[in-house]
């Protein structure tokens, strides 16, 4: 999903640059705050999970693929938007800078609709519906991410005058449509595994978990 | 950071390679959903990346298409990803113990 060069005029790119730099100080923020010791491994594991996922790009119909994004799954794992988007942010600054992968002048555009908008949408869905069935919740909240990142992107396009609204919407809202369904199922079959080996990791299992002790 | 800690890092960072080494091999090469409707419906010209970057794609530029540039540069990209998010959470976190130190 990542754009390319070429497909934002610069003044409009310049815009995403500043939201993302605003978004990343946000984040920042959050994690002086709210990162304890033990959950900088976590967040760096899911990183480098991220970016090994992200390059597994899973075959859908009509000769595409798609790749998971990852925000939904950091946003429910740390119980914070803010945690996708500085994980979605180092990923997408790793791939950009030495793959090539997203072009250098849509950086921001890339980790605002990838990181702060599929960040958001995944915690807010999660958040709404978690009390009906967490693992639906979960799941619903990954497909929403992928969607919800592909029509914004489907919108900056059609800003730039790089796509056309309808038939941009139409090809891009149909494609990941379908990836968003890969999206959450691996967002679901990560978290449970999470949940099998340390569920004292998960926001939900907090209250239950032992008073840490120092060793 | 206590030995179960240590344990899900050294698990985690497993998947996360094996996935890395697997990706060049079971990653479908068929067009991204963004790629695939760019085909149908872009209104611009498409335009060369602005930027040179080492591992172009994926791959090792002087091993030319070969899978290994793939896994060298996947798993490279996994472990950069993890050392910059350590790097980036850990300055975050020092910032506040300098706050709380004032």
């Amino acid at each position: 999903m990542h754009i390319p060069d070429g497909f934002l005029p610069l003044g409009q790119a310049a815009i995403y640059y500043i939201i993302t730099i605003v978004a990343i100080f946000f984040a920042l923020r959050w994690a002086s705050k709210n990162l304890d010791e033990k959950r900088v491994p976590l967040m760096a594991v899911l990183a480098a999970f991220i970016f090994a996922i992200q390059a597994m790009n899973i075959p859908i119909p009509w000769g595409t693929s798609g790749h998971m994004l990852g925000a939904a799954l950091v946003a429910i794992i740390f119980g914070s938007p803010w945690a996708a988007v500085l994980v979605l942010a180092v990923v997408l600054t790793v791939q950009t800078f030495f793959f090539a992968d997203g072009g250098i002048t849509a950086w921001g555009a890339n980790i605002t609709a990838m990181g702060i908008i599929a960040g958001f949408t995944g915690f807010g869905v999660f958040k709404a519906l978690k009390n009906l069935n967490r693992w639906v919740a979960i799941f619903i909240a990954g497909w929403a991410s992928t969607f919800v990142a592909a029509i914004s992107i489907t919108l900056m396009l059609a800003t730039a005058g790089t796509f056309p609204l309808d038939m941009g919407l139409i090809f891009m809202g149909t494609y990941h449509a379908v990836i968003g369904v890969a999206e959450g199922l691996i967002t679901v079959v990560a978290i449970l595994a999470i949940q099998n080996v340390r569920p004292d990791l998960l926001p939900w299992n907090k209250a239950k978990s032992e008073p840490e002790v120092e060793k | 950071m206590n030995d179960k800690d240590k344990k899900f890092v050294m698990g985690g960072l497993i998947v996360a390679i094996i996935i890395a080494i697997l990706a060049p091999f079971l990653a479908s090469a068929n067009p991204d959903g963004l790629e695939s409707a760019a085909e149908k419906v872009l209104l611009v010209e498409e335009v060369e990346p602005m930027f040179e970057a080492p591992l172009p794609d994926y791959l090792v530029p002087a091993l030319g298409e070969s899978p290994l540039g793939g896994v060298i540069s996947i798993v490279l990209g996994t472990i950069i990803a993890f050392l910059a998010m350590v790097g980036l959470a850990t300055t975050a976190r020092w910032f506040k113990s300098e706050r709380n130190g004032n």
